[in-house]
């Protein structure tokens, strides 16, 4: 299903051809009777409405490319098999994932996932496992006996051999690739050459079959054709799957934690824009890069509909090792790091900070607001200690308190709990703009009827409450 | 033949925090984080302020000492390097003043959240990276709302605290621990509306930290005219 699939602009009822033979169909085809092989003019005849479209090899090379990024979470050590296969070495991870059936498993979700349709095999040759997938069975053939046993039940039309050694064999009367194996080799090496017999031999694991590994890229990039023109930010995240899905399990090959990526949008007009992603913490999880994703996604205006998505790691550092815990641990959550980044995407950078101290006389200006994500600088120099009691809370502005009989009231008349201290400072920025300029204050806490402790000042203008001492 | 149920020891159910019986108040599963009054922790289930659970705050005037009460706690989960969040608070935090209370600074998250206090909190309690979370929900936060920020919370070594208005006091609530403050006579009059255990019977008073001398009343600073050369300086009081 590779040539249907890589494609974009897919709609129910769509096939592939090549050279006026139908290559794959969609489900929707099928229904209608149409078949891989029939004739378009069949094809067209049985589906009226049948979309069909021109085989496209580069396409197809490259989802086969993001597909072997995205396997390399599995495996280190795959190989393409063009045009439409993947190999996957599992035999050294399986006490990693808990055996060959949970790596399938997890194999075909995450497929699934990317809305790709697959067949699959389990096999100890890289052959033998091909032309077992290519059944659909989904065969599990894990010792050389039951992949003979399986690779004998195959029609010898299985390995896609040149039709005029089908015929033959058949002509013979071979009709299963068991009756195949039973015959002498050197006989029949003369009658239909080398090719298959060494082919057979291949997949039954009696000749070596070296594998060209797939490299991953250096650096990734990978790119993915809308289906359709996508006007509204939210439905690209739906598209951006893929994409992280490749991210996540190219990381994962090359042992390496993305600290920011950048989705890259081309739009039907021809312009460009670009969403940066940026990860509080490195990390390589699918899954938080689509969280990211989507909480930038959902306030993201789009000038114009979009019809290509790019996905670059711009930064990426070194994963540090880790070991894996003996005991199992309850699940503990995503952890302070990513939950902040999610809250940041989500209402802007200034909504969250840390609080830092800055050696300022002036209530407004000793306290800074710090980027929580930074790394943190070698714990900040101790700002000098005040004499006098500080509030927790203080007031945006401070807000002017009415007098009576000389007293400040606020929410009736106000007692000084302490003498007043004076602070005047800040003639270096008056005037400056967004600065608290030069205060000459005196402050003193003081306690109203109610019971509430209060931080006030007066200066020239009169009373003033500035904090609260909750 | 249905088999018979595998008979259970009465005190193991008791042991369970969520079971507890009438007389006696529940224990917790999680350790609870003491709160610096030994007469407070006598009264609240697990000996203390419990994790993994909403607490709710109903206070109607601020600067009664109020934030102070929770200090020695929060200084305890920040000194042990856990991240402390304060979500929409109403006024902005003073650094001096918290970090002279025992509080990392640098650790110390403040949120200004909008109008999604309910979803910032719900991410803050279910992450698991925070030892303290502390909101100022709005006024209309309703029981579903609620509800979902206690099913967040639960399982989380998390101390969750909600800063609500007395008027709250009668609508129900999923947080187990309910606590209304005002101010007493001498210090803060902490009220246990609701806990897992038997109802208490009396608020009770407690001292917290209040600047200056508590004691004693300044009759009068006496002030100096601070901007000599502004138009019309105030006199001395």
């Amino acid at each position: 299903m590779l040539p249907l699939e890589a494609l974009p602009l897919r709609q129910p009822s769509s096939a592939v051809a090549a050279r006026g033979r139908i290559l794959a169909c969609d489900p929707a085809a099928v229904v209608a009777g149409v078949e891989p092989g029939h004739r378009l003019s069949t094809a067209l005849g049985l589906q009226p409405g049948l979309r069909v479209c021109e085989r496209d090899p580069a396409r197809e090379a490259k989802a086969l490319e993001n597909l072997a990024c995205w396997a390399g979470r599995f495996t280190p050590t795959l190989a393409l098999a063009p045009p439409d296969a993947l190999l996957l070495e599992i035999g050294g991870c399986l006490r990693l994932f808990g055996g060959a059936p949970a790596i399938v498993d997890a194999v075909l979700a995450g497929c699934a996932g990317q809305a790709y349709s697959v067949d699959w095999a389990v096999a100890p040759t890289p052959l033998g496992a091909r032309w077992l997938a290519r059944t659909g069975a989904g065969i599990m053939a894990d010792t050389p006996a039951r992949l003979h046993a399986a690779l004998a039940a195959l029609p010898c039309a299985a390995p896609s051999w040149p039709d005029e050694i089908v015929v033959r064999l058949e002509s013979f009367g071979l009709r299963c690739l068991g009756d195949l194996a039973r015959l002498p080799a050197a006989g029949l090496r003369r009658r239909i050459g080398n090719g298959p017999v060494d082919d057979l031999l291949r997949a039954r694991g009696e000749l070596p079959d070296p594998q060209r590994a797939f490299v991953f890229p250096a650096s990734f990039a990978a790119g993915l054709e809308l289906p359709s023109r996508v006007e509204h930010a939210e439905a690209l995240a739906f598209a951006g799957q893929r994409l992280c899905a490749a991210l996540a399990g190219w990381l994962h090959a090359r042992q390496l934690l993305a600290r920011a990526c950048t989705l890259h949008l081309t739009h039907d007009d021809g312009t460009h824009s670009a969403v940066n992603l940026r990860l509080g913490e490195p990390g390589a999880d699918e899954g938080r890069f689509l969280r990211l994703l989507r909480e930038h996604l959902s306030h993201l205006r789009l000038a114009a509909p979009v019809e290509a998505l790019r996905l670059t790691a711009d930064e990426v550092v070194a994963r540090p090792g880790a070991s894996a815990s003996l005991f199992d641990r309850p699940a503990a959550g995503e952890g302070a790091a990513a939950c902040l980044e999610r809250l940041r995407a989500r209402l802007g950078e200034n909504a969250v900070h840390t609080l830092g101290l800055r050696a300022d006389y002036r209530p407004e200006c000793a306290t800074s607001g710090h980027d929580p994500l930074a790394d943190l600088p070698e714990k900040s120099p101790s700002t000098a200690t005040f004499a006098a009691p500080r509030p927790l809370w203080l007031l945006r502005e401070p807000q002017a308190l009415a007098e009576q009989a000389g007293r400040p009231c606020w929410h009736g008349p106000l007692q000084f709990v302490t003498r007043s201290e004076r602070l005047e400072s800040g003639w270096w920025d008056e005037g400056e703009a967004e600065a608290a300029g030069d205060l000459r204050r005196d402050y003193c806490v003081a306690r109203n009827r109610y019971g509430q402790w209060a931080w006030i000042f007066r200066d020239a203008r009169g009373w003033f409450l500035h904090g609260l001492f909750a | 033949m249905s088999s018979a149920p595998a008979p259970v020891a009465l005190a193991e159910i008791l042991a369970r925090g969520d079971v507890w019986r009438g007389d006696a108040l529940a224990g917790l599963s999680e350790a609870a984080i003491p709160s610096g009054h030994p007469e407070l922790d006598a009264e609240l289930p697990g000996g203390g302020w419990p994790r993994g659970n909403l607490t709710e705050f109903l206070v109607d005037r601020n600067g009664l000492g109020e934030m102070s009460l929770l200090l020695p706690a929060l200084a305890r989960l920040s000194g042990d390097g856990g991240w402390l969040a304060l979500v929409a608070p109403p006024w902005q935090p003073h650094a001096p003043a918290w970090a002279a209370a025992g509080l990392a600074p640098e650790r110390l998250v403040v949120v200004r959240a909008g109008r999604q206090v309910a979803w910032c909190l719900e991410q803050l309690l279910a992450s698991g990276g925070f030892a303290g979370v502390l909101a100022w929900p709005e006024a209309g936060i309703n029981a579903r709302s609620l509800r979902r920020l206690q099913v967040a919370a639960e399982g989380r070594p998390v101390f969750a605290g909600l800063w609500r208005s007395t008027a709250a006091a009668v609508a129900p609530s999923p947080a187990p621990l309910r606590i209304a403050l005002s101010a007493g006579a001498d210090g803060l009059s902490v009220c246990i509306l609701k806990r897992r255990g038997r109802p208490a019977s009396q608020p009770l008073a407690l001292e917290v930290a209040r600047p200056g001398r508590n004691k004693r009343v300044v009759a009068g600073p006496v002030f100096s005219v601070v901007a000599a050369g502004s138009a019309a300086p105030a006199p001395a009081v």
